[in-house]
């Protein structure tokens, strides 16, 4: 299958990806999350460099940056329901990934299934 | 077994280029340890005053409300001016409250004041001198090395007995001299040593007992101007087992207004005070203090980044005919991504194991010159090293991936 080149939409949620990551990996040490357990700063620190990686592979238009980014929205939403963390921030976040992965899912068959 | 030999691979690659290129990995690598550094130096620092600030406030007594004429709140808003013309807590209201509190487990009372003390040559200026009823041994947590604490009959009778803290018996019995039973003079009345407090150390609220001689109230009389102001005196109620501090606070409310005939809609004379006011007042000054370390660490760190990720690009272009004959030797693109990858993580760790080793310098250079404890602790060296690893994937990923998507030939004909 032909892959095709990265369309404005899919280049503006990369852009925003990589600005969001860029104000997100501060707080993984931040004393708020620390706070909350030893292990926890790992975990978070973790997720947004997966989140990170997932960004890369959507600018390439790979499948597996869908994937990543899915993998992470579910990890993501699961750890801010764990640490009751459900703040306006967090909602915004969680629905801005939701319409995301629908334009990213739109445009899954046609991205590269390689590395 | 395929992926240990990457990694083998990859830190070999590592030192490799840390041994090639000894300053410019060196001048990328201090970001990461400069970031590391301030970042858990901080943290360290916080934890430790933290840790010593609510020992302090603990050592004041857990579970226990303070009557007093000022209140422990901050602020802007703190209306002094009412507070001035309250009355002190009095010796007399002490039996008001044994004889009415049903919720208070031990009810005791406290004037201090600064004296000083002498034993033959030696003198020791500035003493805290803490006078007290009996049950003062059971509100403040405290421990008697050599002697022992006094007898209700000796509190009651005022007798002129003295129990030092180890500072004071330090200053005033040089040379592992056994103070007990040895007669000392605190502001000019004598009195006769029964018992050392064990050493705490130094407290951030300055309430360590190694500064204090403890005496009987009825003693102290003598030696302090006990209904002054300045001797800060105060009712300490600690609460029965399973009896809330806010429970125990609406009883000695009513008990306080009625012993001082306080009307209906007279506002109270007294403030009741506990110890977690204090610790949330702290709890904010803590997160100012922890905020500002993250922020000062975090740039470093961002520039530490780019350091490391600019190295890997280098890293890549200089290796890119290796690249490109491992690809035509039938090396897969993930094979490629996770060598530069575990290079990357294994550089940015070097930098923040460094970074934690500073730390660690640090707080060994302190622990001789600071009478404080300050130790790095497993939370912060886990916190030292996710940071790095993490920068080592975010700045290394993007110089990784680019060398995984190379073109074999182009990649070996570009020497």
């Amino acid at each position: 299958m032909k892959v095709s080149e990265r369309p404005k939409i899919i280049s503006a949620i990369c852009i925003i990806g990589y600005i969001s990551v860029i104000f997100t990996f501060p707080t993984v040490f931040s004393p708020a999350i620390k706070k909350i357990g030893y292990l926890v700063p790992a975990i978070y620190g973790f997720i947004v460099a997966c989140n990170f990686m997932a960004f890369i592979g959507l600018w390439h238009m790979k499948q597996w940056g869908v994937q990543l980014f899915l993998f992470t929205f579910f990890t993501k939403t699961t750890f801010f329901i764990l640490i009751n963390d459900l703040g306006a921030s967090t909602i915004a976040g969680i629905i801005s990934s939701v319409i995301f992965s629908v334009i990213l899912l739109r445009f899954y068959p046609k991205m590269d299934v390689n590395l | 077994m395929v992926f240990l030999s990457l990694i083998k691979e990859s830190v070999l690659f590592a030192l490799q280029s840390l041994y090639a290129n000894k300053l410019r990995t060196f001048l990328s690598l201090l970001g990461i340890t400069i970031g590391i550094f301030a970042i858990i130096v901080v943290f360290t620092i916080v934890d430790s005053l933290e840790k010593n600030i609510r020992g302090s406030i603990e050592s004041l007594g857990e579970n226990v409300v303070f009557v007093m004429k000022w209140p422990w709140t901050f602020g802007p808003d703190y209306p002094w001016w009412k507070y001035m013309n309250r009355p002190n807590p009095e010796y007399n209201e002490l039996f008001d409250l044994q004889k009415k509190s049903k919720t208070a487990d031990a009810i005791a009372y406290r004037v201090g004041g600064r004296r000083t003390i002498k034993h033959k040559g030696n003198i020791v200026e500035n003493a805290v001198i803490t006078g007290c009823s009996y049950d003062y041994y059971k509100i403040k947590s405290f421990d008697i090395t050599e002697g022992r604490y006094f007898t209700e009959n000796e509190v009651n009778a005022g007798n002129n007995v003295a129990v030092l803290g180890s500072k004071i018996a330090e200053g005033l019995f040089p040379n592992n001299q056994f103070p007990i039973g040895k007669e000392v003079k605190i502001a000019g009345k004598k009195a006769i040593v029964i018992g050392v407090f064990k050493k705490e150390g130094e407290s951030m609220l300055g309430n360590s007992m190694d500064n204090q001689v403890v005496i009987p109230f009825h003693f102290a009389k003598y030696i302090l101007d006990v209904r002054s102001e300045s001797a800060e005196p105060y009712i300490a109620i600690k609460a029965r087992p399973g009896i809330s501090n806010a429970e125990m606070k609406d009883e000695l409310t009513g008990i306080m207004r009625s012993v001082r005939r306080l009307k209906p809609m007279v506002e109270d004379d007294f403030a009741l005070n506990e110890t977690n006011l204090l610790s949330k007042n702290f709890d904010v000054l803590f997160d100012i203090i922890g905020i500002a370390g993250w922020i000062i660490g975090g740039f470093s760190i961002l520039v530490g980044g780019f350091g490391i990720a600019n190295i890997m690009f280098v890293s890549v272009k200089e290796r890119t005919s290796i690249i490109g004959i491992q690809k035509s030797l039938g090396a897969k693109n993930y094979f490629i991504l996770l060598q530069f990858l575990c290079e990357s993580v294994f550089l940015s760790l070097i930098g923040g194991i460094f970074g934690l080793l500073l730390t660690y310098l640090i707080t060994l250079a302190a622990r001789g010159n600071i009478d404080m404890e300050i130790a790095l602790s497993y939370s912060n060296v886990i916190l030292g090293l996710t940071i790095s690893v993490l920068i080592g994937i975010i700045s290394g990923f993007v110089p990784a991936y680019s060398a995984s998507q190379l073109d074999p030939v182009e990649a070996i004909r570009s020497n």
